[in-house]
């Protein structure tokens, strides 16, 4: 059989992967706090066909004997780029972002298995009311942003002002001028690639991974590595120019690829042709 | 009879294989440090043609003499001898990862032999514990600190151990010292193949070493050149519009042989219907 066609369905099928790579970045575009992720390809398994049946033909020949083809490329990785994004100014005292490259507010999620620590760098917090007197802060799609011991953070009485510091400290000022001091939970991610995106904007870990070595968490002394702006916003660091231009890349390589399937069907065609 | 037959049959096989091998390299027209198949043909072994007659010598009754000619030689085919990777150096592209590393040829020797030069490669553990050889340097970090390669093999250091970093944070400098976020350092461990045309290829970026070529290190190799870039990616050396070409011309000559073959089975219908045609 003609292994063209295999060698160029086989890559075709990958290529669209990374073509829904590229979407999903582009369609993100938007989303603050948002992190693009880079795919990059490596080759398919080889195999060896041993041509020589006579090998005292080709003593002279150099080269290891046999011929080794190829049946195309595949998608090897799909790497999550860290890269800080660009500020946007906003003036909102809730909005926060972070200026340093892998911190996260660490906020709680309740999944099928219960709660979890997951992790977000969209800075869009609100106020949401827990009881009469007390309201909880919380990121924009109402999951509780945790303190540094894991806790959620809830203000008692009527707030008026919020202050954040540039190291995590959020101060929320009552009308008689009474402050309270909580210190916003934030990780430093070490290994990025180890993560899992969670959906809603959020990383977290695989299920059954504990987190050793993965994320630190900055606390205490730590602390003052943080690097947080307050009234902004860190806006995704996807480029658009680069993604169209993969984008068109993507695209020509696909075309190369089809046209390697007619060209193999034409060949097809001219062994039917014979007779 | 008609002897060129299956030629013209081999052809097309021949020319059906070298499009296979120009689609992979299309394929791999993205991958990062992929490495060109050529391919070489190579005429099947010459036959000499015999002719075997009689000379008739004029004497009165008419003496016969055995007589042999040589009619000339035929080559009976051609076949996809090899396939050999072309250890251009390919394209360099930024990506700003710290583990996208790219490999820089500078000076590499040229080997007295084949008139080719050498090529270096990164180093990394096989599944089975032997070491592969691979220029693609987008690489990763696994759970447990170690660089890999994008499936997961161990990238070694130039005593042949694991690399272990606390963090993606490191720099690499371009004679290959990695320095961790927490102070570590490694070597890269940077091979040099004299005949890299000697290597095997395996799939996944990776090439195996065979009798014929011992890798040595790279920075003890008289010499022997290169630079490492952190934050880029060499690209694939595949020329599309070249293979594209390549591929078209392999086409028609498959059509070519095709139309030959033809050609000979309708002088074979001649034989099997017109000779034999009484009345």
């Amino acid at each position: 059989m003609n292994r063209t066609m295999i060698t160029a369905t086989n890559t075709l099928a990958q290529l669209q992967k990374q073509m829904e790579i590229v979407s999903h970045n582009v369609a993100n575009i938007d989303t603050a706090g948002y992190k693009r992720r880079e795919a990059n390809f490596t080759d398919l398994l080889f195999q060896q066909f041993n041509n020589q049946r006579n090998p005292n033909a080709e003593t002279a020949r150099l080269t290891p004997a046999g011929i080794r083809q190829g049946v195309g490329a595949k998608l090897a990785q799909s790497q999550i780029v860290m890269k800080q994004g660009a500020l946007k100014a906003t003036e909102r005292p809730l909005d926060l972002a972070f200026t340093k490259e892998g911190q996260y507010f660490r906020v709680l999620e309740q999944t099928e298995d219960g709660a979890a620590v997951r992790f977000t760098r969209a800075g869009t917090l609100y106020l949401t009311p827990v009881s009469e007197n007390e309201t909880m802060l919380v990121t924009g799609d109402g999951l509780p942003v945790l303190d540094e011991n894991n806790n959620s953070i809830i203000i008692n009485g009527q707030a008026k002002n919020f202050k954040v510091t540039e190291t995590g400290s959020f101060l929320a000022e009552a009308a008689n001028g009474s402050i309270q001091e909580f210190n916003l939970g934030v990780v430093l991610i070490n290994k990025p690639q180890f993560l899992e995106q969670k959906g809603d904007n959020l990383l977290g870990l695989s299920d059954g991974v504990d987190g050793d070595g993965i994320f630190t968490e900055l606390n205490g002394a730590l602390r003052g590595q943080i690097g947080m702006a307050q009234g902004s916003l860190e806006q995704s660091n996807v480029d658009m120019s680069k993604e169209m231009t993969d984008l068109i890349n993507l695209q020509r390589a696909y075309q190369f690829q089809s046209r390697s399937v007619s060209m193999a069907d034409q060949m097809m065609g001219l062994i039917n042709g014979i007779r | 009879m008609f002897r060129g037959f299956y030629t013209a049959a081999s052809g097309m096989l021949a020319q059906q294989r070298r499009t296979e091998v120009l689609t992979n390299n299309m394929a791999n027209a993205n991958t990062p440090g992929f490495k060109a198949d050529q391919t070489s043909l190579r005429a099947f072994p010459e036959m000499l043609l015999q002719r075997m007659g009689q000379q008739t010598v004029p004497t009165e009754n008419g003496l016969n003499l055995p007589f042999n000619g040589e009619v000339g030689r035929l080559t009976t085919g051609v076949y996809m001898q090899e396939t050999l990777p072309s250890f251009m150096q390919g394209d360099m592209k930024e990506t700003g990862m710290n583990t996208d590393l790219a490999l820089l040829d500078l000076n590499l020797p040229v080997n007295p032999d084949t008139g080719l030069r050498g090529s270096v490669f990164y180093a990394a553990a096989g599944i089975d514990g032997e070491p592969r050889y691979t220029r693609n340097g987008n690489f990763t970090i696994d759970g447990g600190g170690y660089l890999t390669t994008a499936s997961g093999l161990y990238i070694l250091d130039d005593a042949g151990e694991r690399i272990q970093l606390s963090s993606d944070r490191f720099t690499v400098s371009e004679d290959g010292v990695i320095t961790g976020e927490a102070g570590e350092t490694a070597r890269l461990g940077i091979m040099y193949a004299q005949n890299p045309e000697s290597l095997r290829k395996e799939g996944d970026g990776l090439f195996a070493a065979t009798e014929e070529s011992v890798l040595e290190n790279a920075y003890n190799a008289p010499n022997v050149q290169f630079k490492l870039q952190q934050g880029y990616l060499e690209r694939s050396n595949v020329d599309a519009s070249r293979t594209m070409t390549d591929m078209m011309t392999a086409y028609r000559s498959f059509e070519a042989n095709q139309k030959v073959l033809q050609a000979y089975d309708r002088s074979m219908e001649k034989a099997a219907n017109e000779i034999g045609r009484i009345g």
